[in-house]
């Protein structure tokens, strides 16, 4: 989760439509969303891409499950290809560093580089000798300031953020027979992944389901107030049908107040995956669906679209990848297309 | 005595281990890393702009800690410098911001300084405590936003500038070691530093006025911490309220590995130069050693382990 935030300090360049008609993920020059599954390194180019010697560095952001797998997804395209991976780095959210890991990789002169800019305004500068340098750049979900494409990178790779929001609303209206209450509890603060996912659910519930309604909103900047937040939410709204929640970590809140108040009619939908609010789903409880991203294929796509851009391709400047609607029915696969992981032991066989 | 003691008192290992550690890990990058550019001018360059800033910051933090204080409070003073200076600069020349990013610095290192000396308030908890409020004001300062600072004249200055072919932020970090080396082993302020951490009652029987001295040192890391806010400012031409926040274990590692005792009356400067400069060769080499992150760090934290033990081993003992 802690990733996706950054990126919205960062008062991103995207833009979203609202309108539920017209509803879309868009780029940061107004360009189209590409399908991820349409970027692709076809195996007689990926064959004759093995002879030349290229080598990529991964230089991300934090560590976390997330970059994992997006590192795997990546880091096996490559591997298709015969590109070898010369350093990896964590930049822990320190904008000075993610410059210092770009001159150090630098040293090494990758073909390509993978990274998710920490900042517009900080990775300008960071990122220019790499651009100088012709350096094939892709960037995860953020775009240096000033930045052009073809010229200056090959690609953004991004998460459907409409999509995931939209799926949220649509799971938590499937399980609600499409009538009821909900709780809307949003994450308060200026960041462009979360502010994208709560209004996407916001307005699919408010535009797509005429006999649902929000009828409690409550923003969270804090994960360790949900459960207070929600048991506020409860005390006002007792017959709430359905909550949705921002992303998994307060979620945890906000299952742990419906526990306590042995409440076992009030669906939880939220966003990105977590052990402890899976097990609550595929044990029955109040948790009917998590929404996540394919961040394997966002790995994929990026180490595609760096190699298609020094073959001299033509490579869509924005790219989407799909987002995935996890219930108890497809945890299995759930977990695998999001994150190329086995789901963890607890939740098989319940 | 054991046989490690004799060993190590026979190196003097409790003093040089800086330096020993540093030769080690250098000749070992370059026997591993020869034909990576490890060696090259760039590589070596880019360590040393890299630490620029710590370097700074360390050497505020050897004063602190050799007149028996600590700061805890410089990164978040990084942040709020830089942002001073970013967001000055947009409206005001060159000079007046970067003059207010250093008053910034300076001020809050006088109020650590005051509540230190005259509250008669433990600086590990006064910083402790200006940390948390100084990296809320930063996030407060601009709302979390990010703020350019692209002036040329700025960025040439304090950071990708260079004067006769020698990058400015390698001067910065020449000038603030040979005027902090100078200032604490030859000035009698740098002497009075050194008896009030050493022995704070008997200074003050001697005539050293140790109050001012707690003032002065948690000021100057202040100020420190200030001129490092500027130079990340330079470097990355923007300001960010994260600046500074990753530093604090770095530099007081570095300080400490560099021969500055934690409970005062003794430090280096050019230890704590040595320090700064052995862990961002640790960052770079083993990057370039394509080791996994996880591994990185696993590598870093084991050899700042050991450097850190054995500096602060008591051999007399």
């Amino acid at each position: 989760m802690k990733y996706k935030s950054l990126i919205g300090a960062t008062a991103m360049l995207f833009a979203l439509t609202a309108s539920s008609v017209l509803a879309e993920t868009v780029g940061p020059g107004g360009e189209s969303a590409t399908k991820s599954s349409t970027v692709i390194v076809s195996d007689e180019l990926a064959k004759s891409v093995s002879s030349k010697g290229y080598t990529a560095a991964l230089l991300w952001h934090d560590q976390s499950e997330f970059v994992n797998a997006v590192s795997l997804g990546a880091t096996d395209e490559f591997a298709r290809m015969g590109i070898k991976i010369v350093a990896t780095t964590s930049a822990g959210f320190d904008a000075a560093k993610q410059r210092s890991d770009i001159e150090n990789a630098m040293i090494k002169s990758p073909n390509i580089i993978l990274s998710l800019p920490l900042d517009p305004d900080t990775s300008a500068a960071a990122f220019a000798e790499a651009r100088d340098a012709g350096v094939s750049l892709v960037f995860l979900s953020n775009l240096p300031s000033n930045y052009k494409h073809p010229t200056d990178y090959a690609a953004i790779v991004t998460d459907d953020l409409f999509q995931m929001g939209k799926q949220a609303a649509d799971a938590l209206a499937n399980s609600m027979g499409g009538k009821g209450t909900v709780g809307w509890i949003f994450h308060d603060a200026s960041y462009y992944v979360t502010n994208q996912r709560d209004n996407a659910f916001k307005t699919t519930i408010e535009n797509d389901y005429p006999n649902m309604s929000i009828v409690a909103e409550q923003g969270i900047s804090d994960p360790a107030r949900a459960e207070e937040i929600a048991n506020a939410m409860l005390i006002k709204n007792p017959d709430l049908g359905g909550i949705y929640v921002t992303w998994a970590g307060p979620a945890e809140g906000v299952l742990a107040a419906l526990r306590s108040n042995g409440n076992k009619t009030t669906k939880i939908v939220t966003l990105d995956l977590s052990e402890p609010i899976a097990l609550d789903m595929v044990s029955g409880g109040n948790v009917v669906a998590l929404i996540a991203d394919e961040a394997y294929e966002l790995g994929r796509a990026m180490a595609a679209a760096a190699v298609l851009k020094l073959e001299g391709k033509d490579v869509p400047p924005f790219v989407v990848a799909p987002a995935v609607t996890v219930t108890a029915d497809n945890i299995s696969e759930g977990w695998m297309k999001s994150l190329h992981a086995e789901a963890p032991k607890s939740l098989m066989g319940k | 005595m054991n046989s490690f003691q004799k060993i190590s008192q026979a190196l003097n290992l409790k003093s040089n281990i800086v330096y020993l550690g540093f030769l080690v890990i250098f000749s070992f990058f370059v026997i591993m890393l020869y034909d990576d550019g490890f060696l090259s001018t760039r590589n070596l360059s880019n360590i040393i702009l890299q630490t620029a800033p710590s370097t700074i910051m360390a050497i505020g933090l050897v004063f602190a800690l050799s007149a028996g204080e600590i700061d805890l409070s410089f990164g978040s003073i990084v942040a709020v410098s830089a942002l001073t200076t970013a967001v000055v600069m947009q409206d005001y020349p060159i000079f007046i911001a970067v003059t207010a990013g250093m008053m910034s610095g300076l001020a809050i290192g006088a109020l650590n300084g005051t509540l230190v000396a005259y509250l008669k308030l433990p600086s590990f908890l006064v910083t402790l405590a200006t940390m948390g409020l100084f990296a809320g004001v930063a996030r407060a300062m601009t709302n979390l936003r990010s703020i350019p600072a692209i002036d040329p004249s700025f960025t040439g200055i304090f950071g990708s500038g260079k004067l006769f072919g020698v990058p400015s932020l390698i001067i910065w970090t020449f000038v603030a070691v040979v005027v902090g080396h100078i200032v604490y082993r030859e000035s009698k302020f740098g002497a009075h530093v050194i008896a009030t951490g050493d022995n704070a009652r008997a200074a003050q029987v001697s005539g050293i006025r140790v109050n001012r001295i707690r003032l002065y040192v948690l000021s100057l890391s202040g100020a420190c911490a200030g001129l490092a806010g500027i130079l990340y400012t330079g470097r990355i031409q923007a300001a960010k309220y994260t600046l500074g926040e990753a530093d604090l274990m770095t530099v007081i590692a570095a300080v400490i590995v560099g021969g500055t005792a934690l409970n005062g009356g003794k430090g280096s400067i050019i230890g704590a130069l040595a320090g700064s400069l052995l862990m961002g060769m640790l960052n770079n080499g083993l990057i370039l050693m394509q080791y996994s992150v996880s591994q990185q760090m696993m590598v870093r934290g084991l050899i700042i382990l050991i450097a850190v033990a054995i500096s602060l081993r008591d051999t007399s003992r």
